[in-house]
């Protein structure tokens, strides 16, 4: 049972940290939390149900539209929630984070509206591909699942240390005043980073529909909450924090369920926020630096 | 300053006034069909339903029970029914204002639903104050009835529908341990679960392990490993069809093949458009049947089929229900006044409905006799 | 005459309004300070339940279980707000709402204490309580030409009247005292206060408590309006409502959020086909607000125009003592 609990921890994990990847990125770019991540999410998983299930399109174009529709909601998160409210005079820091939130109580609704509030089965042949290692059953989505988010955070981690435009965007994250005097295009910078983080939640979102079979409008509130407690733990706009916190967490919660009781699962995450919030700001695995929490 | 302050307290007033008039405006007409001797009893009843929301789909059933019922009665001429039909939302406080907008009116005798049971934990009270009958069409959990003597309800509650599947899975299976898996930040699945484990205790059950998950979750791997590790021979499952279809589907790819036993909300035909193959061996009671071979039950399902284009579910057929047992109290009373009413609802002993015989017992609950249902090769059939 | 201006319906709305006046001003005072709290539904939870279990399980009078309730909430806010004084802005708002939750998880898991999600039933009613005080006293509403339900609602309504003047004179008095000028320098630059020898640690663990009094105060006295209280009254969506009070009113000013509160209130009651749509409102609210009045409707400006237009009505008598109203 204990290495069955350790997949399903894994699994949980590994979409987790591709959620919360999503999350860093803006944070370390933008230094804003963004609250209507974990709907873009959920708004990614409903499109692989509509071109999978409604439309009976294969897989590959599904996440292709995945990808696209959440680039999108991005681009227009960007211009619509976050580029007014910069270089303004007078706004408080908390105004994009209020901001976001408005964008994820609009999102919620509206496909609460679209969609309905039940849960849409993820009818896919792909997600029923299954391997037998003795008594335990492990399904090729789950090991996809994980191979998946590895890979997206060696990818972002090289992607940010040595090519030019994420030299440009760890510039603009550093100080958006002298990246833009050095030459870096800050405003391109900023929108292509906030649709980049979109799509990463376009792939959870997929992901988490073929690993769970279960899609509706509210589970981006939950797992938005969840994404927030890993960048946390790990260190905002930390990359490599994000995945290993969100193994973390998968496995934790998994694991009270297993052994202890699974009322509190959810508190978990909430928990951790406090406390890391409260005693180690910076992170488990940031560095520790004045400004860290402030 | 203090003038100042005075002005921004009259523009408030003004403002509160103002929008506050713009919201009664619409019960203040009068009904001028009012109880008039030698006619037939003619009265207004008040709808609370959950009409927008996640759950508006309940809301959008239970008033087209409701309306079809309607047209049925008016035509027949013991009585005559006016509707007024309002939304909760599915929220307390709404349910709360809405009841009081409905009972603040004076011509209306009586209310049907909420449609949620914490919404009847709110308006019951209220409305047994106030002395108009109120009975909940949808409302299943322990302890409604018992808020007051005016607080009604048709729909069978989950401590007669859960014993009666588990009783039946029980004797069937031959079953000794169960594990419990329910939702645990609902009312409804908890009420539920609440009489889950005293009915499987009663019976001498072990229960293996409890188990809970919460709403928009959608991974449920952790909890079925570890209750499919313990090797029970029944899942009990208090869970609303939603997020026990998810349940099932995941249970059967992790190869638990046992057979589960859900409450009042799991009872749904959506199961299985949602876990599909999954969801065979699911066991509810229910008083609604849609199959069963009684004529009045077969021309009500072809009815609402051909008015609203798709097939009637046990909310549907609770307000149909419904509507005809404040019809029959009405036409008992002799005239529309609510406290004769109430006095001939709580008389009402055997009537025949679509649902079965109907009595409600002293404190206006229900007495009725539900049928077990399971689902087998994709629909729901009578278990045996 | 009373009878009939008097409907149930309107008063019951009204006393939401005044509830929820009460927690518009709890973030705002929170705010006022610069800090933000999406914890304020978690408070308003522990204000309410404490009230309730006191109240059914040891006879407590109402109005002691109501102040107990908002000593309690006010508790966990020292307790919450002297370690968050670490924290700034979106990181305070964060940890907040990790706390929210947590409450809310709580409250669902300890059956014991209370009922979990089946939630509390039988708490005393305010009004029915003042009620029967009243009719002890010989006092009959028909007196007034009321019913039973009007006179219990009105002695609601009255009650919350009464509540509301005092807070809202306390507040406007705190803001233009020291303590409100101190909010306020701490609110424009932290650093500039502390060198001007402000106590920050002070006056923010101050202005984070008063808001989580407020809240528990509210809740205290939301669960003896509506007689009922589950963990689900408490969650997310209820920290976003008491959220946007404050956002579309205006956080500069007392009135922003009592107007905020007031006008969110009646909203979807007056058009009754918008509720559907209130959350998507909500959003589209926040959006805009942010992008283009960040400051909420009532501001300073907006209120020194109307104080000059009525000036001018009176032809200048007033003189210069409306100065400042912050």
């Amino acid at each position: 049972m204990l290495l069955e609990q350790i997949i399903n921890g894994i699994t949980l994990g590994s979409i987790y940290a591709i959620v919360a990847l999503g999350f860093t990125l803006v944070f370390g770019v933008l230094g804003i939390i963004n609250m209507a991540h974990g709907e873009i999410f959920m708004i990614g998983a409903f499109i692989g149900v509509l071109i999978t299930s409604v439309f009976g399109l294969p897989l590959w174009i599904a996440f292709l539209a995945a990808i696209g529709v959440t680039a999108i909601l991005g681009y227009m998160l960007e211009r619509i929630a976050l580029r007014p409210l910069r270089g303004k005079q007078g706004v408080s820091h908390l105004a994009p984070l209020i901001s976001t939130i408005g964008v994820s109580i609009l999102l919620e609704n509206l496909s609460h509206h679209i969609f309905g509030a039940g849960n849409h089965p993820f009818r896919h042949s792909f997600a029923q591909i299954q391997f037998q290692v003795g008594s335990i059953t492990i399904y090729l989505v789950q090991i996809l699942i994980f191979a998946i988010s590895i890979t997206l955070m060696v990818v972002l981690s090289y992607w940010l240390s040595k090519t030019k435009a994420g030299k440009a965007l760890r510039a603009t994250a550093e100080n958006l005043e002298t990246a833009s005097l050095l030459g870096v295009n800050t405003k391109r910078t900023i929108t292509t980073t906030v649709i980049l983080a979109s799509a990463l939640g376009g792939i959870a979102g997929i992901l988490v529909g073929m690993a769970f079979n279960s899609v509706n409008p509210q589970m981006g509130l939950s797992m938005g909450l969840k994404g927030l407690a890993i960048i946390i733990l790990g260190g905002m706009g930390n990359v490599k924090g994000a995945m290993a916190g969100g193994l973390l967490l998968g496995l934790t919660e998994t694991m009270i369920v297993a052994y202890g009781d699974s009322g509190y699962r959810d508190a978990i995450a909430f928990i951790t926020i406090i406390f890391i919030l409260l005693l180690r700001p910076q992170g488990i695995f940031g560095k520790n630096t004045a400004e860290a929490g402030r | 300053m203090r003038n100042s302050l005075k002005k921004v307290y009259l523009l408030i007033s003004v403002l509160m006034v103002v929008m506050l008039a713009a919201c009664g405006e619409d019960n203040t007409n009068t009904s001028n069909a009012s109880e008039n001797s030698g006619g037939p009893v003619s009265a207004k009843i008040g709808v609370i339903s959950y009409m927008t929301g996640p759950g508006a789909a309940y809301g959008e059933a239970i008033t087209n029970g409701f309306n079809l019922a309607l047209d049925e009665i008016n035509e027949k001429g013991d009585v005559k029914i006016e509707l007024v039909i309002e939304d909760s939302a599915g929220k307390q406080d709404q349910a709360m204002t809405v009841a009081q907008k409905l009972m603040s009116s004076d011509d209306i005798v009586a209310l049907l639903g909420p449609t949620l049971s914490t919404e009847m934990n709110v308006v019951g009270p209220e409305a047994d104050i106030n002395g108009i009958p109120i009975m909940g069409t949808s409302t299943t959990a322990a302890g409604i009835p018992q808020i007051g003597e005016y607080v009604f309800r048709n729909s069978i509650p989950e401590s007669l529908a859960i014993p009666a599947a588990l009783e039946k899975a029980v004797n069937k299976y031959g079953v000794k341990k169960v594990a419990i898996l329910y939702g645990n930040d609902d009312l409804f699945t908890q009420s539920g679960f609440d009489t889950m484990k005293a009915e499987a205790e009663k019976m001498g059950l072990e229960i293996v392990t409890i188990e809970t998950f919460q709403k928009g979750q959608s991974d449920y791997n952790a909890q079925l490993t570890k209750i499919k590790d313990l090797q029970p021979d029944l899942i009990l499952a208090s869970a609303l069809y939603n997020e026990g279809a998810v349940i099932m589907d995941q249970a059967r790819k992790m190869g638990i093949d046992l057979p589960f036993v859900g409450g009042n909300g799991f009872n749904s035909p959506q199961v299985i458009e949602i876990a599909g193959e999954a969801s065979d061996g699911l066991i509810v009671a229910t008083p609604w049947f849609g199959e069963k071979d009684d004529p009045k039950v077969q021309e009500f399902v072809k009815k609402y089929e051909s008015a609203y284009g798709h097939k009637p579910d046990q909310f549907a057929a609770q307000a149909y229900d419904a509507l005809y047992i404040m019809a029959e109290g009405l036409k008992n009373a002799g005239e529309a006044d609510r406290d004769a009413l109430r006095d001939a609802l709580a008389e009402i002993k055997d009537l025949d409905g679509i649902l079965g015989k109907f009595s409600f017992d002293e404190d206006g609950d229900v007495i009725m006799e539900p049928t077990v249902l399971i689902i087998k090769d994709g629909a729901f059939q009578q278990f045996e | 005459m009373l009878g009939v201006i008097l409907n149930p319906y309107h008063l019951q709305i009204v006393s939401f309004i005044l509830i929820n006046i009460i927690l518009g001003i709890s973030i705002y005072i929170t705010l006022s300070s610069g800090q933000l709290s999406l914890g304020n539904a978690g408070f308003m939870g522990i204000g309410a339940y404490t009230s309730a279990l006191l109240t059914i399980n040891f006879d407590l009078p109402i109005f002691l279980g109501i102040i107990l309730g908002a000593v309690v909430a006010g508790v966990f806010g020292i307790l919450i707000g002297i370690p968050a004084l670490r924290l700034s802005g979106v990181y305070l708002a964060i940890a907040t709402l990790g706390f929210g939750e947590v409450i809310r998880v709580i409250f669902v898991n300890w059956e014991s204490i209370t009922q979990g999600s089946i939630g509390l039933s039988g708490i005393p009613h305010m009004g029915r309580e003042l009620f029967k005080t009243f009719s002890l006293t010989g006092f009959d509403p028909d007196m007034l030409g009321l019913k039973n339900n009007q006179f219990i609602y009105l002695l609601v309504v009255l009650t919350l009247l009464l509540v509301n003047i005092l807070l809202i004179w306390f507040f406007i008095r705190q803001n233009k005292s020291r303590v409100g000028r101190a909010f306020a320098a701490i609110k424009m630059d932290e650093k500039a206060a502390e060198s001007m020898g402000i106590n920050i640690t002070y006056y923010k663990v101050l202005s984070f408590t008063q808001g989580a009094i407020l809240a528990g105060f509210a809740g205290a006295l939301y669960a003896h309006v509506m007689a009922y209280i589950s963990p689900a009254d408490f969650a997310y969506h209820r920290a976003v409502d008491i959220l946007i009070f404050s956002i579309f009113g205006g956080s500069e000013l007392i009135w922003g959020a009592i107007f905020g509160a007031t006008f969110m209130t009646i909203l979807p009651e007056a058009l009754r086909f918008i509720s559907d749509y209130r959350y998507m409102i909500y959003g589209v609210v926040l959006i805009a607000m942010m992008a283009f009045r960040p400051q909420g409707i009532i501001d300073v400006s907006l209120l020194n125009w109307f104080k000059k237009k009525l000036k001018l009505k009176r032809g200048g008598s007033l003189g210069i003592r409306t100065k400042k109203y912050n």
